[in-house]
């Protein structure tokens, strides 16, 4: 019987130290909860000494103060030494010569995305986040108001990308534009000296780089997927020369996808891509495609072109020898005569909104620096994030030659009117279209019909039109 | 005072139960299956007793959930690509038979004498080990147009020009992707049948050879019988794996071109298009076709194995047979999910 009172004895201790410990955990949440919640309304009344982005004299504000603060961003390969641009140390070595006493420890993960909402549920991610896709009604939960729009704006580019109720919760680290990145030597060859500048003339240019060179004329990259969604990228202003369409128009026309029989719309945009791979125009096997592999043979002249972000640009020319024969032409699309290209802004920075008072001042400081002393955007082949640089024609990095002598107009995408600012997302989950949304599958599905011949441009085009119609009907949407 | 007496008496009763051997049985068996039954029902039921409420729901993950009954159930079978999605595991349960025989066959021809047999079992072993994305990756080079799987065919004799695109052509990539699937797992169940083959006892071949009995008749009437358990169980295993099946659509097509099975059309539909209850009523319909499944299964086994009694297998080839079923199951539950 003896071994039975010690088993049961010793049972009977794991399961009041099993219990004791659920206990002490939820007694520590509650205590860290309760902490922070008195943190935050600790902070929030000391609200006045905070100085707001635009109040902030870099070097000379809040040069005491001593912290560390925490940074979770996307850019894992700029955690490395051997990084070809600037990585992040030598960003932090440059910000500690300002603020000798704020430590930056960065962090980054490659599946970012994911990490980041993840992340953000829990709570203690650090001090600064490049912000993830939250609803903007939801932004005031987790992030640190960096001040009213009007004033923002005077300060940099892309507020509205993280903006509601008038407050502005996101700056964006970099922006980039949309156009095709292309081989020049390539186009050389074919004999094409002149840019094209409407589809037709892209779709003749295709041809005859198909004719005259071994090149594939245009590569789709069908398998990655995403690449396939970056088509939409291209509907909106570089297609109508319109800020408000994305965000505002498009939610409310009826039959966005049709025809407008001027060159111009998502109907031919999609149709360049159609028309290609319909005329033999792209690889071979579109469904074995590989991306890294896509991007040596762009450089090594196997490719003529791609469609992709302004970001792809640098990438294409470190993946081989000839990073000169890289070139980065607008979207072939002419809206009475000009060019739009899209400016948007990549992941943008934001405060945590429960961090303390000195953390999150130090975290401003940060973020300004980067934003206007680095130079990370210009480093990174971006557009100008500080306002007033956009009219500086040194402040735009070299990939943009083309862009800037064709005096192509670079319009940022207005954000959506009071009310819709979700709008968007619940048309693109409703009609499954996705647009700009991670919508791969229908630009893929264009590709098969396309190279299949079962299905024409006209019908598929009517089918989204349909979709985006029982959407707007389904959620009341007011149609022109 | 009376009263008094009673409740004396009452707690006198429960200490004595829980000094008595049988109350301290009890304490023991509470107390040990608490914990983990509390677990399974956390991270088990729970869970899925959720989803099953999400089913009735249009709804994100975040935001304003709206009940709107079995319209999302009805959404399933008007659906386009979800009831395609179901078609196309029509493939995969054909590939899971073909895969069963063909494992059955070289079980049965490795479990006789065969020279260098063991390293025939390491080698088609192999694959199962193979991480599966790993496995997605190694196969979208292999049907690259002009890469491998073309580049044998060719010493084969074949023309490049004669021969298909593997993964482009609608009508056999379907195929090609439960090829794959196919080369993964036929070794995992090549190994468990020669395991149920190995319990048979050596006497019994002994008798059907001196009864003039051939190979096949061996096989027919003394390794079928007595691997049935593992043989059901491996065919149950494979059919609802080949229902929801996963990786290799997913890595190799990304569920393009057609080749979007139940899975991964379920993925981008709660994933990408965030219509979470659609995807929960998808989950639980094909929980349902699961079940009907395996009961369909079941009672077509008790069928065909109606003649053949426990009685064929002796106790120790019982019992290991056990410990084989454990093992698998083991497995199973480690590679599956």
């Amino acid at each position: 019987m003896e071994w039975k009172k010690v088993a049961a004895l010793s049972l009977a201790a794991t399961m009041t130290v099993a219990l004791a410990a659920c206990g002490n955990t939820a007694e520590t949440n509650a205590g860290d909860s309760a902490a922070s919640s008195s943190k935050s309304s600790s902070s929030s009344a000391e609200d006045g000494d905070v100085i707001s982005y635009g109040d902030i004299k870099l070097g000379e504000d809040y040069k005491d103060l001593k912290t560390t603060i925490k940074v979770f961003n996307n850019r894992t390969d700029m955690l490395d030494d051997d990084y070809a641009g600037t990585n992040w140390a030598s960003y932090i070595e440059e910000f500690n010569k300002l603020y000798p006493n704020i430590e930056v420890q960065v962090d980054a993960s490659t599946t970012y995305a994911e990490d980041a909402l993840l992340r953000l549920q829990g709570g203690d991610w650090g001090d600064i986040m490049m912000i993830p896709e939250v609803d903007k009604s939801d932004l005031g939960t987790y992030f640190l108001p960096y001040g009213d729009l009007p004033t923002m704006e005077k300060q940099v580019n892309y507020a509205t990308k993280w903006t509601y109720d008038d407050q502005v919760y996101g700056i964006a680290s970099t922006a980039v534009s949309r156009g095709v990145v292309y081989n020049k030597k390539v186009f050389q060859e074919a004999g094409i000296t002149e840019l094209p500048k409407t589809t037709e003339e892209f779709t003749t240019a295709l041809q005859t780089i198909k004719d005259k060179t071994e090149a594939i004329p245009l590569y789709t990259n069908y398998a990655a997927g995403w690449t396939m969604g970056a088509w939409d990228d291209y509907i909106a202003v570089t297609a109508t020369g319109d800020a408000k369409y994305m965000n505002q128009v498009f939610l409310h026309t009826q039959d966005p996808f049709a025809d407008t029989k001027d060159g111009t719309h998502a109907y031919n945009v999609y149709k360049v891509l159609y028309d290609a791979v319909e005329l033999g125009l792209t690889e071979d096997d579109y469904t074995t495609t590989d991306w890294e592999g896509s991007k040596g043979m762009l450089n090594s002249g196997q490719i003529g072109c791609m469609v992709l972000g302004s970001w792809a640009y640098p990438q294409m020319q470190q993946a081989g020898p000839n990073a000169d024969d890289i070139g980065y032409m607008p979207f072939p699309m002419s809206v009475d005569g000009k060019q739009y290209a899209a400016a948007a802004p990549d992941y943008c920075y934001g405060i945590n909104k429960d961090s303390d008072a000195d953390h999150q001042k130090a975290a401003l400081a940060f973020v300004k620096f980067m934003t206007e002393q680095s130079g990370f955007s210009y480093n990174e082949g971006g557009l100008p994030i500080k306002a007033g640089d956009e009219a500086i024609d040194e402040k735009y990095p070299e990939v943009y030659q083309d862009f800037l002598a064709n005096d192509i107009v670079f319009v940022p995408d207005e954000p959506a009117v009071k009310g819709e600012e979700d709008l968007l997302n619940t048309l693109n989950a409703d009609s499954e279209l996705m647009v700009a949304g991670g919508g791969n599958e229908k630009i893929q599905s264009l590709v098969e019909h396309a190279a299949n011949k079962d299905q024409t441009f006209d019908e598929i085009m009517d089918e989204w039109n349909q979709k985006w119609s029982g959407a707007q009907e389904a959620n009341g949407v007011e149609v022109q | 005072m009376k009263q008094e007496a009673v409740v004396k008496k009452k707690k006198r009763t429960w200490k004595q139960l829980l000094r008595s051997r049988q109350g301290q049985q009890t304490m023991i068996i509470v107390a040990f299956s608490i914990i983990p039954l509390l677990l399974l029902f956390m991270f088990t039921y729970l869970p899925f007793g959720e989803m099953i409420k999400y089913s009735f729901y249009k709804m994100k993950y975040v935001g304003p959930r709206e009940f709107v009954g079995w319209d999302n159930y009805a959404a399933l079978f008007t659906r386009k690509d979800i009831v395609g999605a179901l078609k196309l595991s029509l493939y995969y349960i054909v590939g899971a038979i073909i895969q069963i025989v063909l494992a059955l066959y070289l079980a049965t021809i490795l479990s006789m004498k065969v020279k260098g047999g063991n390293i025939f079992k390491g080698f088609m072993f192999f694959p199962y080990l193979i991480n599966g994305i790993a496995i997605g990756f190694i196969f979208r080079f292999f049907y690259t147009r002009g890469f491998v799987f073309d580049t044998v065919l060719q010493w084969c004799g074949f023309q490049l020009d004669n021969l298909p695109y593997w993964l482009k052509n609608q009508s056999i990539n379907n195929w090609s992707l439960v090829g794959t699937s196919v080369w993964r797992y036929f070794g995992q169940n090549m190994v468990l049948f020669i395991g149920a083959i190995m319990s048979v006892d050596n006497t019994l071949y002994e008798a059907a050879d001196l009864d003039g009995a051939n190979k096949f008749q061996q096989f027919k009437y003394i390794i079928l019988p007595s691997i049935k358990t593992i043989l059901t169980l491996n065919i149950i295993l494979s059919i609802t794996g080949s229902l929801s099946a996963f990786e290799a659509p997913f890595v190799i097509t990304s569920g393009a071109n057609g080749t979007g099975t139940y899975f991964v059309v379920m993925n981008t539909i709660a994933h990408t298009n965030q219509k979470v209850g659609l995807a929960s009523a998808m989950a639980v319909f094909l929980l349902m076709i699961i079940f009907v499944v395996t009961i369909l299964q079941k009672l077509f086994f008790k069928y065909v194995f109606r003649n053949s009694g426990v009685d064929d297998e002796s106790v120790s080839a019982r019992r290991k047979h056990k410990k084989d079923m454990k093992r698998s199951a083991k497995m199973q539950q480690k590679g599956g999910c």
